[in-house]
């Protein structure tokens, strides 16, 4: 579905990447992850995705259509969620949603139900205007499947909205996925990515460092975790390391000889502390 | 194309009629023409009352209805009393040798003129085509005045429609969603067209309702309609590059200022400077445009003149379009 070789971008064309030699490709039917924290390059690999921005350097198919030469039919099998709340605040929620529907060639779906999807019962004819940031948000979000896309494009998705709303966002792109749609999502929440994404690719200053299934990445990482409790100055300390690299290694060695040792053992990582592990970088 | 330029016009009119800002500045061309007229009046509104007797010759009634209000009474005695209760009124009544003219005798020379050719043209069965043009010369129909204040108004309208368009443009800025409109089948074009429609719609509406109250019901409003078109378009560039750039409505309604001076300079040219020394306006398609409704609304054009006119209107606004669509275009993204 989704095919990217040698992609950069730089915004001031000034030699600086935005994003740089990123490659990766997705299958038809996958739910790919990319997970980074905020400034990675996550939206701006999305925006040359959908058209949004220039391709400037690199070779892009989406969904059988060559990013190069761009054509608007494409968009009918495409839905894009945005990362701001981008709606009509002038317009009431149903008022959006049938606008936007309208623009497409395609069969769409009906907006009252999009609505009630995303838990915006009753909310239908109040202007977005005064809706809350996470309700546009998700109205962005029920918008994005309005022309029943089969290639969808998810940046943060559940970015902002309570635990229990992200929960229900995350079934309805399990769902769609179940019944063959193709997922690429932007989260740097590593709950939703690990319950969803068949695979997930790490992105950090605009570089993909790793790309591999989040079962395959705990069986690689997760049973090589030591977490270490042991006292500092007076204090209890709690740390955790890899028994494979070598910085780690050498960091347990140390504390083992040097520190009083309180606890010690090996447990599963989550894809979080996989994360901190392989780039070095918290996902903030 | 057609069907999404149509749905992204009909969502800007909606919002448009539901902000009160917008509405103002739909209505205020309306209110100014109701201005004018209090200022000047109409143009068939003649300001001569002729009164007749009631069913003695009722095709010359009818003859007189189209040039001055008539009204009818019962019998020569009730006209008499009739022309006695006001200044301006006249009589015409059948005498010994045709009809004679009945006045008070203070009434201005002027209307008792207007009356007396009136009668003449009557009897002397000139037809209503043949002889509007001798009422008109005889300068009683289009005050000149009140043809300037129409015209400036006509030009002032494309102005509101160019700000309309850069408060669009601006509402989708602040909101971004050109991003969520360009991911959908819908061209960048089809997205500036449907968006300048809005405001050639307006522009169209608005000046109809003014030529219509101000009382010009008799030109060729096909025409002015055309001249309306082409000059509105430097009006929606201009509007569209505001409404771009700007991050507030008093920004965005800038747009205005922009506009204003070339075209106060371009009446201002038109309507007094002297002949040769007209040719330093050629440029600014607001004075074709003011020259050309001047004609319109005098019914003094040809088509052809006409089509010069709007012709030389087009292509300097063509230009400058060709100047700045890449820019409108680059904003888009
Ligand atoms: N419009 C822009 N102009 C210039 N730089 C930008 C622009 N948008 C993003 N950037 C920069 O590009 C980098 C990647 O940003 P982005 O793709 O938005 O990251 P993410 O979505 O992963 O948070 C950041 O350093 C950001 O500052
Ligand atoms: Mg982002």
């Amino acid at each position: 579905m989704i095919k990217v070789k040698g992609l950069y971008h730089s915004y001031l064309k000034d030699g600086k990447y935005a994003v740089k030699d990123v490659n990766f490709e997705v299958g038809e039917g996958e739910i790919f992850g990319f997970l980074g924290p905020s400034g990675a390059g996550k939206s701006t690999t999305q925006g040359i995705l959908t058209g949004l921005l220039q391709l400037q350097k690199g070779d892009v198919t989406v969904a059988g259509y060559d990013i190069k030469n761009i054509s608007r039919k494409m968009f009918n099998k495409i839905g894009v969620s945005f990362e701001q709340s981008n709606v009509y605040n002038k317009m009431t929620a149903k008022e959006n949603l049938s606008f936007y529907a309208r623009l497409f060639d395609v069969e769409t779906r009906d907006p009252l139900e999009l609505i009630e999807l995303v838990g915006l019962k009753g909310k239908e004819n109040i202007k977005t205007g005064e809706f809350s940031k996470g309700m546009k948000h998700r109205l962005v979000f029920a918008r994005s499947m309005i022309n029943n896309p089969t290639m969808w494009f998810l940046d943060e998705p559940t970015t902002g909205l309570d635990p229990a709303i992200a929960a229900a966002i995350k079934d309805i792109i399990k769902d769609r996925n179940k019944m063959g749609v193709t997922v690429f999502l932007t989260t740097h929440n590593m709950y939703i990515a690990d319950e969803l994404c068949d695979r997930v690719g790490f992105i950090v200053e605009g570089e993909i460092k790793l790309i591999d299934s989040p079962k395959n990445l705990k069986l690689q990482y997760g049973e090589k975790l030591v977490e270490v409790e042991y006292t500092q100055n007076g204090s209890v300390k709690k740390d955790c390391f890899s028994t494979i690299l070598q910085k780690d290694k050498d960091a347990l060695n140390k504390i083992i000889n040097e520190k009083e040792i309180l606890t010690m053992h090996t447990k599963e990582a989550t894809l979080e502390e996989i994360f901190i592990k392989v780039t070095g970088r918290e996902l903030v | 194309m057609l069907k999404r330029i149509w749905f992204i016009f009909l969502r800007d009119i909606r919002i448009n009629l539901r902000e009160l800002m917008t509405v103002y500045m739909l209505v205020i061309p309306l209110i100014l023409a109701v201005g004018i007229n209090f200022l000047s009046p109409g143009i068939n509104d003649t300001s001569v009352n002729l009164v007749l007797v009631k069913d003695e010759n009722p095709e010359q009634a009818a003859y007189f209805d189209d040039f001055a209000h008539v009204q009818l009474m019962d019998n020569q005695q009730e006209v008499e009393y009739r022309i006695a209760e006001r200044d301006d009124v006249l009589g015409v009544l059948a005498g010994d040798n045709g009809y004679y003219i009945l006045a008070q005798g203070n009434e201005p020379e002027s209307v008792v003129e207007y009356a007396r050719l009136l009668n003449v043209l009557y009897e002397s069965e000139v037809k209503l085509e043949d002889a509007r043009s001798e009422i008109i010369e005889f300068g009683r129909t289009a005050p000149p005045l009140k043809k300037m204040l129409v015209n400036i108004l006509l030009l002032l309208i494309t102005m509101l429609a160019g700000m309309l368009i850069s408060m669009n443009i601006l509402e989708e800025k602040v909101d971004q969603t050109v991003a969520a409109i360009n991911v959908t089948p819908t061209t960048r074009k089809a997205f500036i067209l449907g968006k300048g429609f809005t405001g050639m719609f307006v522009a169209i509406i608005s000046s109809i309702a003014v030529i219509l109250i101000t009382g010009f019901y008799s030109i060729n409003i096909g025409q002015a309609v055309l001249v309306i078109l082409s000059v509105t378009i430097i009006s929606l560039v201009i509007g569209f590059l505001q409404g771009l750039n700007s991050d507030d409505f008093m920004e965005a309604a800038g747009s205005v200022k922009l506009l204003f001076l070339p075209m106060a300079g371009s009446i201002a040219g038109y309507e007094f400077v002297k002949g040769n020394w007209q040719i330093f306006f050629y440029w600014s398609p607001f004075y074709w445009a003011y020259r050309a409704n001047d004609m319109i609304l005098s019914k003094s054009g040809s088509w052809p003149q006409l089509i010069l006119y709007v012709g030389i209107i087009l292509v300097i606004c063509g230009g400058i379009y060709a100047l700045l669509a890449r820019r409108i275009v680059r904003g888009l993204q």
